[in-house]
Parts: structure tokens; sequence; C-alpha cells
């Protein structure tokens, strides 16, 4: 294999996405790529937090549908300017953020799994009990687009996506994240050696549901409506098989692992209507063949030419 | 009154039966299931099949979907649980995806409309006035003595003790000459049975659809975090709680709002006890 070096996969990625509104002409494979950049964002937002601490979120929808709901809310009843809704979906994601993180991740142990999965399925059933004010089950449409035309959402998106995956990948090989893979490997020790882990999971947590907020956000203004199925274990568990596809801890390979994911089942015929069939056969193999995933490995081999780093 | 009573008893022995199977496999084999729900489901969607479509009579209907899910649980932690035990977020993974993986093959078979099973019992039960429903009371009934039933089991017979040696320290029980493994195996059946029994026995008076295992589930966490991790007591407690504190909320102000009462019972209880009411705190 050739060898490419960091900063020619980096390269080669950029100009193939920046590109893609002059080779890509149909406006729903636009589309298919406006929907892999924020799902890039829901799973790299994801792996920041779970990949970098080994604290597994089974509940990132509940994030994601408080971004989208968020914008909803603001856009649809209050009038205002889709712009308003980015920062504000993703505040609100961090106060929900502090409500899971603050009581279950002071713990060690499932705690954390089970009350992420549990909030989330609860939002959902209260999006569609109180549906005066949500919608119910038909949720609320009429949202503002942030951008009309198709190649300047597209480049947004893509502007969006890359800016949350440098500052993520960032905030991950700097110090802090060290730090927070020391509460991976062993959370024990990294308490012996005098860092305040739970404070350091509950950052981690603020700054995945913060990112992951403002994607809902910015997903509910491209698909114009927002419904209950935002805060649904399908959207947790498919964030999740994204990042693992993409080789858990690496935040990059989450990246990929959405690209590839969505393009798959947008693009084979046929697929579409078994998604999430596919998808859980895909977990069930990598979990089993493939435990350090698919894209993470495959770019480092990629920078080392050949022989795997 | 008199229904609030009962109707909190029942919800109580069905949210028991599921919560009791889910702390019991976690204390023994350190196994979170998350396809817990799916042994529910499973459990109406068999007698359906047996019952509904191949006629076979009720009850050895239901014995029978109760048997098919206790060797499908049993199935499932050897081949697809075990050889991941090494990794508890492996092990979240693999049960999360059986019980997505169940889920879209209900859909695909059945569709995703409401299927009715017969009752079992159609007589009307009326207490005071009011009409109790025979199914509920034979839910409440059949509840009741299998969870007396299992904590005999545990308490009185040897392979009872092996399960509890297990639970205490794995590593120790096995010097004992205890094969762990069968151990497993025999808590997931049972695990899997009770869970099971509790589908079958709700699948006349509630909806039987391809996602009916999840709600329950996520009411089985809460029991079982608030009864503490891997007590037996502790979930038998958080059960009643659970069962009384949503007929309760449901019959005073709204049933919109039962739905809320276990995600302030998990909050409430991870802010105050994390422990659990009976447990100890559990880290891996």
């Amino acid at each position: 294999m050739p060898r490419l070096g960091r900063w020619g996969i980096v390269t080669l990625a950029l100009a193939v996405l920046g590109t893609a509104p002059y080779w890509v002409t149909s406006s729903y494979l636009l589309g298919v790529l406006i929907l892999c950049n924020l799902y890039a964002v829901f799973a790299s937002s994801w792996d920041f937090m779970s990949g970098q601490t080994g604290r597994e979120n089974f509940g990132h929808a509940l994030f994601v549908g408080a971004g989208a709901y968020t914008a909803a809310f603001l856009n649809v009843r209050f009038g205002l300017s889709p712009w308003w809704s980015l920062p504000a979906g993703g505040l609100v994601a961090v106060l929900f953020g502090l409500g899971i993180g603050l009581p279950t991740l002071r713990l060690r142990g499932p705690y954390f799994a089970l009350a992420t999965l549990a909030a989330a399925t609860i939002m959902q059933r209260l999006t569609v009990i109180f549906w005066e004010q949500t919608g119910g089950e038909e949720g609320l449409s009429g949202l503002t687009p942030l951008l009309r035309s198709p190649a300047a959402s597209y480049y947004l998106s893509l502007g969006f996506m890359l800016a949350v995956a440098a500052i993520l990948v960032a905030l991950a090989s700097s110090r802090w994240g060290l730090l927070l893979r020391s509460i991976r490997g062993d959370e024990a020790a990294a308490q012996a050696a005098g860092v305040n882990t739970t404070l350091h999971k509950i950052g981690a947590l603020l700054v995945s549901a913060f990112f992951a907020g403002v994607g809902g956000a910015f997903y509910a203004h491209y698909q114009l409506q927002v419904g209950p199925t935002l805060f649904s274990v399908v959207v947790s568990i498919t964030v999740i098989i994204m990042s693992y596809v993409g080789g858990i801890g690496s935040v990059y390979g989450a990246v990929g692992g959405a690209f590839l994911l969505t393009l798959m089942t947008e693009l084979l015929r046929g697929v579409g209507q078994y998604r999430l069939l596919f998808y859980t056969l895909v977990l069930m193999a990598i979990l089993f063949f493939l435990p350090r995933g698919f894209i993470a490995p495959l770019v480092q081999r990629l920078r080392a030419g050949g022989s795997p780093s | 009154m008199v229904e609030i009573l009962v109707y909190g008893a029942v919800t109580s022995a069905i949210y028991a039966m599921l919560a009791v199977g889910f702390t019991l496999i976690f204390g023994v084999a350190r196994v979170l299931n998350l396809s817990h729900g799916t042994f529910y489901a499973l459990g109406a969607y068999f007698t359906f099949t047996y019952n509904g479509l191949f006629k076979i009579p009720l009850l050895p209907a239901a014995l029978l979907a109760i048997a098919t899910v206790a060797a499908f649980g049993v199935l499932m932690e050897r081949f697809l649980v075990r050889p991941l035990r090494h990794s508890a977020l492996a092990v979240l993974m693999i049960t999360l995806a059986v019980s997505l993986l169940i889920e879209q093959v209900l859909f695909l078979i059945f569709g995703s409309e409401y299927q009715n099973v017969q009752s079992f019992v159609s007589a009307k039960v009326v207490i005071a006035g009011v009409d109790l429903g025979g199914q509920r009371l034979l839910t409440l009934g059949v509840g009741t003595a299998l969870i007396a039933g299992l904590w005999l089991f545990i308490q009185r017979t040897r392979l009872g003790s092996a399960i509890l040696a297990v639970s205490q320290d794995p590593t120790a029980a096995q010097y004992m000459g205890i094969n762990t493994n069968r151990v497993f195996s025999i808590v997931m059946a049972i695990s899997a049975a009770l869970a099971a029994t509790a589908g079958v026995l709700v699948a006349p008076f509630l909806t039987v659809q391809p996602g009916m295992g999840l709600v329950p589930m996520i009411k089985a966490f809460s029991i079982v975090i608030l009864g503490g991790l891997g007590s037996i007591p502790g979930s038998l407690l958080a059960a009643v709680v659970l069962g009384y504190s949503e007929t309760l909320v449901g019959y005073l102000i709204s049933s919109s709002y039962t739905e809320l009462v276990s995600l302030v019972a998990i909050l409430l209880a991870l802010i105050l006890r994390p422990a659990g009411l009976f447990g100890k705190l559990v880290a891996f």
C-alpha cells in the first residue's frame, strides 16, 4: 500500500469532500452527503466521551433529540431565526448532559449506561404523551432551512463537521485527552494519581452533548421537521455502530464509519428497508471479528504504508 | 380503593418477574442483559404463534413458549455472550444487538400491527363492585408463586447454593468444584423463563407488538437500580414501590405521568442512595 502520511490522508479526504457539489450532480446524493456530515458529528461526539473514557453512553439520541426539539420550539413556536437554534440546541443538550452525568458519572459500574438508555427512551415516550406541546407522533414541522441552496447547505454541513472533528481530535490528542484515556485504562489508578475522574468524565460528556445538540439542531433545520424517533434507541445504536465500525477511541474513525454506513445504506438498493437489521449484523460481526474496528486500522496502515503501526 | 390495591399489586408482580431475572443474571454472571425485554416480547409472540397459528391449546402453548424462550436465552448466553465476557462493554453491545435483531425479525415476520392473544381466564372477578379481570388476578397469583418458588429453590437446594456461591465469588466457587459455566446457563434459563412468563401473562391485556419489550425493560432497570444491582430482595421491594407509585400517580394525577415515575426513581436512587435499598455498589 502507498505511504500517504497523516496530511496526505487529510488532503485526499478534503479534496474529495470539498469538490463534491461539482461532481455529485443529483441533489438526492448531495442530501445523502449532508446526512453523512451530520451523522459524522453525532458519531464523533459520541466517540469523544465514550471512546476516550470508556463510559458507554447508550442514549446519545437524548442530546440529538434535545437539540432538534429546541430548534423546532424556537423556530416554529417563537419564530426565532434558525441561526439561534445552533447554540441554543447545544446549550439545552449540555443541560441534559448535566442532569444525567452528575448523578451517574460519580459512580463506577453500569449506572451511566443504564441511565442514558432509560432517559432517552423515556424522553421519546414523553414527546408522544405531551403531544399538545410537542406535536406527538407527527412531531413539529415547518422549520425554516439555514440556507436555501443545496450546495451552500452542503458546504455549511461540511464546514461544521470538519470544525467539530478538528476540535474533538485536538482535544483527544491534548493532555486532557490523555487524562480521559487514563480513566478508560484504570480509573482507580487515575484517581490514585490525583486525577478528579468524576469532573473529567462529566466535562467530556458535556463536550460530547454540546456537539450532538448543535448537530441535532442542524439536522432539524435540514429535515425541516422533528419527531419522537429522534430520541429512539435506533438513533443511539446507529451512532454507536458507526463509532465501532470506525474503531472506538479514534474520533476520526467515527467520521469514516458514519460516511461508510450512511452511504452504504442509502446507496445499496434494497438495504434501506432492512437498514436496522443490516446495522445490527454489522455490529455483531465487528464485536466478534474486528474488535478494533475497520476505518482506524485502515488509516493507520495507509499512513505507515503497508505495515500496521 | 380496591382497584388501586389490586392493580398496583398486579403491576408490581409483572415488574418483579422482569426485575428479578435481570438482577439474577447480573448478580451471578455479571452480565447486564440488555436483551431482557426481548425475552418478554418473545414469550408473548411464541404464545401467539403456537396458540393462534398452530392451534395448540393455550396452556400447553404458553408452557412451550416459555420453554422456547428459556432455550433461546441459554443459546444466546453460550454462543454470543460467553465469548465476549472479558469485556463488559462488549456484553452490553452484543445483548443490545440481539434485542434489536429480534425486534427486526419479529417486525419482518408479523409486521408492526398489534396481535391478540387469548385470555387464560375470561371470568370476571368482581370485588366490592369493581371488575378486576380474571387475567390480571392470574398474573398476580402466578407471579407471586413463581418468585416464592425461586426463593425456595435458591435457599433450599444444592443447585441454589451453587448459584449463591458463584454470585459471591466465581473463582472460589470454581475451586470448590462448581461448574460455573453450567450455573450461568441455568441462571440464564431461569431469567429468560421469568421474563417470558411475564410476557405470556400480560399478552391478553396489553398490546403485543415487536417493540413491546423496551419500556418494561427500562422499568426493570429502574427497579434494579432502586433495589440495588444484584439484590433479589431489593428488586422485590423496589418492584412493589414502583408498581404502586405508578398506579397511584396514574389515579391521582394522570396516566401520562406514570412514565416519569421510573426516571425520577432512577435519578433519586442514584443521587440519594446509589447502592440501592439493599445492594452493594458494584464496579467493573
